[in-house]
């Protein structure tokens, strides 16, 4: 695919109408360009749970691929006890760590990368929750489950839309800020915005950073409990079972002295995020480094069953240049303040209000069909900010700070030079099948977060991720509080392993394929070779796991 | 591969369908020993059946025995259905899919040895086996041949099924026999042995469920037929329970003395991934591991005998490179430790220290003193017991110290 050079672009740009859009038919745009339905990139399952289901082929591979360890690799691994063990170190992860510490549980919050290295942090849009007079519950339960194309779990989607308000107190009471309407006093009440697809001004939020506004006060609290341990550089390598196949721990690595570390814990809540970092059929993401999907690797493997599994969101204003930061986020503020998608023809090709799947569709057939604007080999579209500029004078520095530092980073000034975007990978609709406490179908294993299906359907409304996140993770953590057991389970091990190799052999997949993948490819990560420079002095490993238990 | 199994036949896995086993010729092998019950025993000698509990002990010889007993005293005939082995899984299988085969036998052996009582002692932990079992018994009640049974005795028949602790311990034979009584499962030292002084103080007979499963099949076919299953000179055929790391585990009747080669590498479909084999748990893991050089014995009682294990319940739990022997050791005596009734002390506390280094060492947490402390356990504590937990325990250490004891060093820290 080439496009047209950014120089005769741009000059098409200055010369450009802004005429008001054709319509499109959103039918058979979304079938031919939005990669969801794309031909050939989709693999059946032919092991598991959701044998029979189709998803993107490289998330199928993980999905039936074998273990990274054999039984021998644990050997001489210490072993430690908890109550409660949290993966992942996102919002979700956190708000189950603080619920089930808050019972009293000695809780382990281990994650792959530091505490809020992930997706919450990048949230800029904000939280929803049914707060205003003229709002309600039903309306936010009716808006979440007509956006996902009504193919959500109806209790699921109303247990998130009544946690709402108790979410929002909860965030409020550890401290977070939140931005207050004009003209309302100290205390007065919180500026509310409306969400595409809403019916009712629902979007709470902070500046134009409400998630790193979120993790911030949840890190804090995190740290500071001391029942909970955290455990960074950590990640998940597989989970542990009993030979009833209950779910009784995890093997997580630490990166930090090279070797395996058994937690055996009487429930395992896993918040480790989306598959971003795989890089589904080779698109760009907005996500966070760590997100390889590795929890629904794990909880798929040990006989979780999945949902929506071929539904992802594109965003449809990643950025396209330059190269080293591809993929990244321009939020949908900048569309929703008024800001034009221009292909290299100078003319507008879609109305950027519409939803997320459709502006994204519109974008890819530009770049298919040859209109689109190609600079140092990336091939995208304008967003046209001089010329929001030019009409809503200010706007860009009062109201898209974010933008602003993100045009810094490229290198450009918005109000005289346009963004180059494409669609990147951004949201894993499905997800693990929970139930409303975050209990999967496996006893002891709970989820929480994107990992989890159901929420959102086959489509996510703005702000429902923060939402999600916070509800079904104290959910989680409550639940699993409230039945942990302080007593460890006896026998843990790798059984579930064992039926899983056979199916993979009998069905005639390639065993040497091997997951979770932990890092992205380009992460240049080997488990094995990595293994090789375990620490070896006698007592050290002993020494560091000491200082690793929960009080 | 044209061997037609016996007692998993599938025309035997009718269930709990008492009609349905008749039908099947079902039924024969108790008419034939209600017409001659002085010829039963004989014929078992004759056949060379021997007990699949475990210990591989003749069969007619506890029937003997018992039989021996003053005809005007109560007896039982007791079918032990405990099973609670890690790697065991063929007497459940029996009970639930074909019980009527179990009854049968039973009862058979109540005619032999003039038995009022009729005791089917399961796991309740296997609720399937439990269920299918009641169902069964109840047919059995109004049958006709169960009256026969009584008029010969000219007393009525006591059939029906008792639910055992679901503790490993109390599959032991004399805790059977203590769980029976209504107590805790406690072993007892013999003598007095069962068949003297066993139920109720009464002449007891207690066979596993897999034993009394092919009585049927031996008097109806008789004796040469049941000699002819078995390959070279061992006679009939064995249920293996096998699991661990081969591609297909599960529960297979082959000849009785088949090598364990053809077991893992033909039935079981070969090694999981194709890694190298290491070592295999015979009989359950109380036993001597065999390891390569072993693969071609022959599985009956007395082959495996001659390498210093045993064949035990059939169970082979099959381990490959990549599963470490230590991890596997230090869960087994973790299941002892934790069956250990308690009531010798020496069991008590030495498979506690077993276990406890073991898992000291498996953690990553060992020293050599840990090791030499284990060896030594291993010379202190055999025969120690009443009853062989320990003995169990204490072989499958030692084993697995004489034959891996590279692994175990690997994992010390000193």
């Amino acid at each position: 695919m080439s496009g047209i050079a950014y120089e005769l672009a741009l000059a098409n740009l200055s010369r450009s109408d802004g005429m008001a859009p054709p319509a499109v038919d959103k039918t058979p745009l979304l079938h031919r360009y939005h990669p969801d339905y794309q031909e050939g990139t989709r693999t059946r399952l032919t092991i598991g749970a959701n044998r029979g289901d189709e998803c993107p082929t490289r998330l199928a591979t993980l999905l039936q691929s074998n273990a990274q360890i054999t039984d021998a690799d644990l050997a001489g691994a210490p072993v430690i006890n908890t109550e409660v063990l949290v993966i992942g170190g996102g919002g979700a992860g956190s708000a189950a760590a603080l619920t089930a510490a808050e019972q009293g549980r000695r809780v382990i919050l281990a994650t792959k990368l530091r505490l809020g290295d992930s997706n919450t942090v990048m949230a800029e849009g904000g939280i929803q929750a049914a707060v205003g007079e003229d709002d309600s519950l039903q309306r936010h339960f009716e808006d979440t489950l007509r956006a996902g194309h009504l193919c959500a779990d109806r209790t699921l989607v109303a247990r998130l839309a009544e946690s709402g308000p108790d979410c929002i107190r909860w965030l409020i009471n550890r401290g977070m800020l939140f931005d207050l309407a004009e003209g309302t006093p100290v205390g007065g009440k919180l500026l509310r915005k409306k969400p595409g697809g809403a019916t009712c001004a629902r979007i709470l939020s902070y500046h134009d950073y409400t998630g790193l506004e979120l993790m911030r006060v949840l890190r804090e609290a995190v740290e500071l409990d001391d029942r909970i341990a955290l455990w960074n550089r950590c990640p998940l390598v597989e989970l542990l079972s009993d030979e009833s196949g209950q779910c009784v721990g995890a093997v997580l690595y630490n990166l930090d002295w090279h070797g395996f570390i058994l937690v055996r814990a009487s429930r395992v809540i896993l918040a480790t995020g989306g598959a971003g970092r795989l890089h589904l059929n080779d698109f760009p993401t907005s996500n966070h480094y760590g997100a390889t999907a590795d929890g629904l690797v794990l909880a798929y493997r040990m006989g979780a069953r999945l949902r929506e599994l071929d539904s992802f969101q594109y965003h449809p204003t990643g950025l396209a240049w330059p190269s080293h930061l591809v993929g990244g986020l321009i939020s949908e503020a900048a569309r929703s303040a008024g800001a034009w998608l221009i292909n290299g023809e100078g003319n507008r090709f879609v109305d950027e209000l519409q939803p997320r799947d459709v502006v994204a569709a519109a974008i890819l057939k530009e770049c298919a069909e040859g209109r689109g604007v190609e600079r140092d080999g990336n091939l995208g579209v304008f967003l046209d900010t001089p010329g929001l500029e030019r009409r809503h004078p200010g706007i860009l520095g009062e109201r898209l700070v974010s933008l602003g530092h993100l045009a810094h980073r490229c290198g450009i000034d918005p109000t005289t030079e346009p963004m180059m975007v494409r669609p990147t990978l951004h949201y894993q609709n499905g997800g693990v099948e929970i139930d409303e406490h975050g209990a999967t179908a496996i006893p002891g294993l709970y989820c929480a977060g994107e990992i989890t299906g159901g929420i959102h359907g086959r489509n996510r409304m703005m702000g429902n991720a923060l939402l999600e996140i916070i509800a079904f993770g104290r959910r989680a953590g409550q639940h699993a509080g409230a039945t942990a057991s302080p007593k460890p389970a006896p026998k843990v091990g790798l059984y579930h392993l064992y039926d899983w190799q056979r199916q993979i052999i009998l069905s005639g997949l390639p065993a040497e394929v091997c997951g979770p993948c932990l890092f992205p490819d380009y992460g240049n990560f080997d488990l094995r070779r990595d293994l090789v420079l375990r620490a070896s002095a006698p007592g050290a490993v002993q020494a560091m796991v000491a200082g690793m238990t929960p009080s | 591969m044209s061997f037609n199994p016996v007692l998993l036949s599938s025309a035997t896995q009718v269930g709990a369908n008492l009609e349905a086993w008749f039908a099947q010729g079902g039924g024969q092998g108790l008419r034939q020993a209600l017409a001659a019950p002085q010829a039963i025993i004989p014929l078992l000698q004759e056949a060379g059946l021997r007990g699949m509990g475990g210990a591989g002990f003749p069969t007619h010889h506890k029937w003997a025995r018992t039989a021996a007993q003053p005809a005007h005293l109560d007896k039982y005939a007791v079918c032990n259905g405990n099973e609670d082995e890690p790697g065991t899984f063929k007497d459940r299988v029996l009970l639930e899919k074909s019980p009527h085969q179990v009854i049968e036998g039973a009862l058979i052996a109540a005619t032999a040895i003039g038995a009022n009582h009729v005791l089917l002692y399961v796991n309740p932990h296997q609720p399937e086996s439990v269920a299918s079992l009641r169902q069964a018994v109840q047919q059995w009640q109004t049958e006709p041949l169960l009256q026969e049974l009584a008029a010969l005795q000219d007393r009525p028949i006591d059939l029906r099924v008792v639910t055992s602790s679901g503790l490993y311990i109390g599959g032991e034979e004399t805790a059977v026999i203590a769980t029976i009584d209504g107590g805790f499962p406690f072993p007892h030292r013999k003598p007095p042995y069962p068949a003297e002084c066993g139920v109720d103080n009464k002449p007891t007979l207690i066979n596993n469920t897999e034993t009394l499963a092919h009585v049927p099949h031996i008097l109806r076919h008789g004796a040469r037929w049941y000699q002819d299953l078995g390959i070279g000179s061992a006679v009939g055929t064995k249920l293996y329970s096998l699991s661990g790391d081969v591609l297909r585990p599960g529960l297979y009747e082959l000849p009785m003395g088949t090598s364990l080669r053809k077991l893992i590498f033909e039935y079981g479909g070969g090694m999981l991934q194709n890694r190298p084999f290491k070592a295999v748990f015979t009989g359950g893991p109380s036993n001597t591991l065999l390891t390569e050089q072993h693969l071609d014995v022959a599985l009956d009682f007395d082959s495996v005998r001659a390498l210093g294990s045993s064949l035990g319940t059939g169970a082979m739990i099959v381990i490959s490179e990549g599963t470490s022997i230590v991890r596997k050791v230090a869960e087994y005596v973790d299941f002892f430790a934790a069956g250990s009734c308690g009531q010798c002390p020496p069991c008590k506390t030495g498979t506690y220290q077993l276990a406890r280094l073991l898992r000291r060492i498996d953690t990553g947490g060992g020293l050599h003193s840990d090791l030499r402390a284990l060896e030594s356990l291993c010379e202190l504590l055999p025969g120690s017991g009443r009853c062989g937990l320990i003995d169990g325990a204490v072989t499958v250490v030692r084993s697995s110290l004489m034959q891996f004891k590279e692994d175990y060093q690997q994992q010390l820290i000193d």
